[in-house]
């Protein structure tokens, strides 16, 4: 199912810009293994779902698929042949804002090969430039 | 301490900041800080690849060889780059080897249950490192579960076994793992049906409708 927020306070919001990098959801916490953003981009909840459904078919039940991010920034666009002018268009999708740095899935209860394997297919349904990424050292 | 404690040549950094830090760095070396024990804070940097190799291997206490003499030094803190993995700064407190210390300690799982072996059912390991309560040379590198022993369908961290001389100070009743049964319905094509035309409910609309009335 599309993710999208249950509640919201307001029905539209400005674009706004994507700079910095990730400082924030930066490591793997949940898995073992994730796949890591390098790019910025609003990632859509279409793009998301399409990810999850590939790695769990890829899994076939092994294995536990973490989504990281949630798309709870609305998006408007106007429709085609709409002329400019007359307000904000409603809300065409909704998208998750990306930073580079930023964890966007995380699998546990696999092999590093399978787990690379399951990545690599996310990865083709993003975007954006993602790489691998383990766990971090812990002190 | 399982390993005779490696030791670390260090040099002095007389110029200090974030410029001079990105210096170091260019130069195969990391920033770190020595401090602790009512003496003042030395900034010194460590060989990257020899630091970096130990601390993968679970070692947090080093000697540290500076040119005043050689302290015994434990791994307080990481600082992590912009893409949060890469270690860029190291924190180190010196320590005797009798002082009593907390430190988060790698958890190095083996095998799995049986029953893991079932279609749907997933062994998720829930923490991947404990802090354990000990003294400066009783710190473990890892700790070595082995889940072909696990009882029930679950392993909590009092049921762990710990090398002698540490306490977990993490609670007792904290899951270390667990078996996870995988639904049906959490599959692709089930959960791949049309989102219904559902939109989020907004919380100020009512608001505008009663400013509108008034």
């Amino acid at each position: 199912m599309v993710m999208m927020p249950k509640r919201i306070r307001f029905r539209k919001q400005q674009r706004g810009r994507l700079r910095g990098n990730a400082t924030r959801g930066n490591y793997v916490s949940f898995g073992e293994f994730g796949l890591q953003a390098l790019e910025h981009h609003w990632l859509s909840a279409r793009q998301i779902d399409a990810g999850r459904i590939a790695a769990q078919h890829y899994l076939r039940r092994q294995g536990k698929v973490f989504i990281r991010v949630f798309p709870d920034k609305p998006i408007s666009k106007k429709p085609l042949e709409q002329r400019m002018g007359k307000g904000k268009a409603e809300t065409a999708f909704w998208a998750a804002r990306i930073k580079p740095g930023t964890v966007l899935f995380e699998i546990a209860g696999v092999p590093e090969d399978i787990a690379r394997a399951a990545m690599a297919r996310i990865a083709h349904k993003m975007p954006i430039r993602c790489r691998f990424v383990g766990r971090r050292i812990a002190v | 301490m399982s390993h005779e404690t490696p030791t670390l040549e260090a040099h002095l950094r007389d110029r200090l900041g974030s410029r001079y830090a990105k210096r170091v760095r260019a130069t195969g070396r990391i920033p770190a800080v020595i401090y602790g024990h009512g003496q003042d804070p030395v900034s010194v940097s460590l060989d990257a690849k020899e630091a970096l190799h130990f601390l993968h291997q679970g070692i947090h206490v080093f000697q540290v060889a500076t040119p005043s003499g050689q302290e015994t030094c434990l791994v307080k803190d990481l600082q992590f780059g912009h893409l949060g993995d890469n270690v860029i700064h190291i924190d180190l407190a010196r320590v005797d080897l009798d002082e009593e210390v907390e430190v988060l300690v790698h958890l190095q799982f083996a095998g799995a249950p049986a029953a893991a072996a079932k279609s749907g059912v997933v062994l998720t390991h829930v923490l991947n490192e404990i802090s354990v309560r000990c003294k400066v040379r009783d710190i473990p590198e890892s700790i070595r579960v082995d889940l072909t022993k696990m009882p029930g369908d679950a392993l909590h961290v009092g049921e762990l076994p710990l090398p002698a001389g540490c306490v977990a100070a993490t609670a007792k009743e904290a899951l270390v793992a667990h078996l996870e049964f995988v639904s049906e319905t959490a599959e692709g094509e089930a959960a791949e049906a049309p989102a219904a035309t559902a939109t989020p409910e907004v919380l100020t609309a009512r608001k505008e409708k009663e400013g509108e009335g008034a």
